[in-house]
């Protein structure tokens, strides 16, 4: 097939987290009536938005998500306190190189990272198609192509690199399209590192991120699941719409700033600015790695007082494995406070909202005016060491100087 | 006549030799605590266009409800607090990471014995576990006090609840109370300063002695006491913020009333909805289908409390259909089960962990929804306290409830506690 084609595809994974299945369920019941759903064992869902439901609101779609898991008998249904949607069907093996990944959460693209094609679709399209027919269309996207070169320079990780993109490039460079990541820079990143590439392509508009997958990803994958997949590789004379090469070693720590996620500035051009909220958590931000990197940074100091710092690991094996490495420990006595497994403040539907004037600089991937209760507010996105050294400070900072 | 606690207290705070039960007078609290109904009384201070308070070393501000803000308007006040604590330079002020204000408080070594607290939470009587003279007040009341140092009380009337015998294995403090509560009711102790005293008392831990003077507000009390003694001491080594004396009851000090329990006769213990005092014997609910179990709370999220759940959920997994939520009570509690291994059981058995503070009890989650039942280790479980009218809560120890969680339906802890 061709780019521009359209195909109509076998879906292997439909992630749903509580606020998307509950629209899409109804959808299903409501509108597309008499059917069944096709492959149950192929739905993952995961509560993350609504992890411990502060309003009686929350609770009822809770409520309403388990009774359709139940109706309908869908066996993968990862209640509150599991973890962030994308990592727990992660974690549970539902990702595999070759398989095409589905949800409604705009972030979908992150399982490119593995070798999937993962895009996000409209809840209707899943409650009319994939559920019932176990399928997906799609108009096949012509590939761009990004060879990322070079080594990251100290303080500098694959989210300002995935930022500093979106900042060059802009919002709407890859509309439907997709991009291939690739270069030397990638076999240097541990698996998860990878996927901030193909996460935060839809910052650009893509339909989709990729990254060839490789042995480690076939281990990391081989880790979480007994099924088995084949590592598809590209064909050598597979076309490229274009290819473009970028030199990461010049790039700095990059901050993301109101009002949208295109407008990424190097973070000296940003330091200074007061922030009262920091929190490291979601899809980019709650993983192993991130922890040890706060950790590292905030090992044997203190958040500033006039800071709340937040941490949301993205599921509860990262809460435990951070446990027993000391983590949690320390993160405690730099004053953090740590929040269950989830996707913590994104769209504050359960924590995180923010009064006109304040300000919030977090991993997460959204920072869109009213994203976290006043529309007065501001957030700032960056990477945690970023976020690490801004709790620390009080302001916008420079992780380098904690970096040495 | 000698003097109950309630009286002594009351007589030292108000600058007399003796007091009588009854009697008004005129006190100045040595500590006045408030949590997020603080901004209130901020907002009464800009009203009356006073800005100097009487003596900023009696105040404590502790955020624990609605931590974190999960509203732009709770961000606004929390702010708003923020502000005030700092432009005053209030010198006891915990922020929205440290846990229950009245836990964090204790451990801090600003509740000492012989102290009269006032503060915004009715459950404030927990202070009695150290020999304080804590009790409940509106907002009105610490703009008020803030700005005088004074407020009047009438002095209660004493009530003396004698124990004997000791605890059965897989009874605690909350089911000694949840009995208590039933057979005295609601309103067996309206505005009566509850004294604790017998041979298990003398023994009994400082966790325990706050479970029984956080859930003497459900029989109506004003304040409740454990007098202070050598565990009292032992507790407050190291934490006294200055020095204190052991206050005791007088041997001849009147009381309204004595109440005996015999704690070697008593059995699990479950609150039935929607009263505290529609307390059961566990054999009489058990079998109860439950959908959610939350540890937390001022009544029950201490260490001890973490350390017996943990004790007989290790190496076992909550019921699929269940949703064990805990709370740790403070960051100190938190950072103690994180050393002793409980908190890694409690994950591993698959229980939703947070951040410390008042948690579900104060809605900070852990909403149920229509027809839901929730059985909580807290000490309210009135109809829509966590949410839908329908909903039902139902109260008990934490063995009682980590023995259900794994069970899906209220069970009794006597079977992994033997």
């Amino acid at each position: 097939m061709a780019p521009g084609d359209v195909v109509v595809a076998e879906v292997d994974t439909v992630i749903f987290h509580d606020l998307s299945l509950y629209l899409t369920g109804r959808t299903f019941e409501q509108e597309v009536k008499g059917q069944r759903i096709l492959h149950p064992e192929r739905v993952v869902i995961v509560f993350d938005h609504f992890f411990a439901p502060a309003t009686e609101e929350g609770a009822r779609i809770l409520q309403a998500n388990r009774e359709f898991a139940r109706r309908h008998g869908l066996p993968h249904l990862f209640d509150s306190g599991t973890g962030n949607c994308h990592y727990t069907a992660i974690q549970h093996g539902f990702i595999r190189p070759g398989a095409v990944v589905v949800g409604s959460d705009s972030h979908t693209p992150v399982h490119g990272g593995l070798g999937a094609f993962a895009t996000g679709i409209g809840n209707n399209s899943i409650a009319a198609l994939t559920l019932p027919y176990g399928t997906a269309w799609f108009r096949v996207p012509p590939t761009i192509k990004l060879l990322l070169q070079g080594s990251l320079a100290r303080g500098v990780t694959a989210r300002d690199v995935a930022q500093y993109l979106v900042g060059r490039l802009g919002e709407d460079w890859a509309g439907y399209k997709a991009i291939e990541y690739a270069g030397d820079l990638l076999p240097r990143l541990d698996v998860e590192e990878r996927l901030l590439f193909p996460l935060m392509c839809i910052d650009m508009d893509a339909k989709a991120g990729y990254i060839e997958p490789d042995e480690a990803v076939a281990a990391y994958i081989r880790q979480r699941t007994a099924q088995s997949f084949e590592l598809v590789r590209n064909d050598p004379d597979a076309v490229y719409e274009s290819v473009q090469t970028f030199d990461v070693e010049e790039v700095e720590p990059q901050v993301a700033c109101p009002p949208t996620v295109g407008h990424v500035k190097p973070v000296t051009a940003v330091a200074g600015e007061p922030i009262q909220y920091a929190e490291v958590g979601g899809t980019p931000g709650g993983r192993l790695g991130d922890l040890r990197r706060l950790a590292r940074v905030l090992d044997g100091r203190r958040v500033h007082p006039d800071v709340r710092l937040q941490v949301v690991p993205v599921t509860r094996e990262v809460f435990r494995q951070a446990l027993d490495e000391g983590i949690i420990a320390v993160l405690h006595d730099a004053g953090a406070n740590i929040f269950p497994a989830s996707s913590g403040s994104n769209q504050s539907t359960n924590m995180g909202a923010l009064t006109a004037g304040q300000a919030m600089i977090s991993t997460h991937t959204r920072n869109f005016p009213g994203r976290n209760g006043s529309p007065e507010a501001r957030i700032f996105l960056a990477s945690t060491y970023t976020v690490a050294a801004s709790a620390l400070k009080g302001r916008i900072a420079d992780p380098r100087e904690f970096l040495e | 006549m000698g003097m109950t606690l309630a009286q002594k207290v009351l007589a030292q705070t108000s600058g007399k030799p003796t007091v009588l039960p009854g009697e008004i007078v005129d006190a100045y609290p040595d500590l006045v605590m408030s949590h997020l109904a603080s901004w209130r009384s901020i907002r009464q201070l800009e009203q009356v266009g006073v800005d100097r308070l009487y003596d900023l070393n009696r105040i404590a501000v502790v955020l624990d409800h609605r931590s974190p803000a999960r509203t732009p308007e709770d961000a606004g006040h929390h702010q708003l607090i923020r502000e005030f604590v700092k432009r005053h330079g209030i010198p006891v002020y915990y922020d929205v990471h440290e846990g229950i204000a009245h836990l964090v408080l204790m451990e801090r070594g600003h509740v000492l014995p012989g102290m009269l607290i006032l503060g915004t939470d009715s459950h404030s009587t927990i202070y009695g576990a150290l020999g304080a003279f804590g009790t409940g007040v509106g907002f009105t009341e610490v703009t008020s006090v803030w700005l005088t140092g004074c407020v009047w009380m009438k002095v209660p009337e004493s009530v003396r609840v004698v124990i004997t015998g000791r605890f059965p294995p897989a009874v605690f403090g909350k089911d000694l109370m949840l009995a208590l509560i039933g057979q005295l009711t609601a309103n067996g102790c309206t505005y009566k300063s509850v004294e604790f005293t017998g041979d298990l008392v003398a023994n009994l831990s400082i966790s325990e002695r706050m479970t029984f003077c956080n859930l003497a507000m459900e029989l109506g009390a004003k304040c409740a006491f454990v007098p202070a003694d050598a565990v009292t001491e032992a507790y407050l080594a190291g934490r006294a913020k200055r020095p204190y004396e052991l206050l005791r009851p007088d041997p001849d000090a009147p009381y309204a009333r004595q109440v005996t329990v015999d704690a070697s006769a008593l059995t699990p213990m479950v609150s039935c909805p929607h009263q505290v005092d529609n307390a059961k014997p566990i054999t009489a609910v058990q079998g109860t289908r439950i959908h959610q179990a939350f540890l937390g709370s001022c009544a029950n999220a201490k260490y001890e409390d973490l350390e017996v759940a943990a004790g007989i959920l290790k190496g076992r997994r909550v019921h699929p259909d269940v949703r064990l939520i805990v709370t740790p009570g403070s960051r100190e509690i938190y950072l103690q089960a994180m050393r002793s291994g409980a908190l890694q059981t409690l994950v591993e058995a698959g229980a939703m962990l947070t951040n410390p503070g008042c948690g579900a009890c104060a809605g900070d989650g852990g909403s149920l929804g229509d027809g839901e039942v929730c059985l909580s280790t807290a000490n309210r479980n009135f109809l829509g306290r966590m949410g839908s009218r329908t909903s039902q809560i139902y109260l008990s120890s934490p063995a009682t409830l980590a023995a259900s969680a794994i069970k899906g339906v209220i069970a009794d802890p006597r079977e992994f506690l033997a």
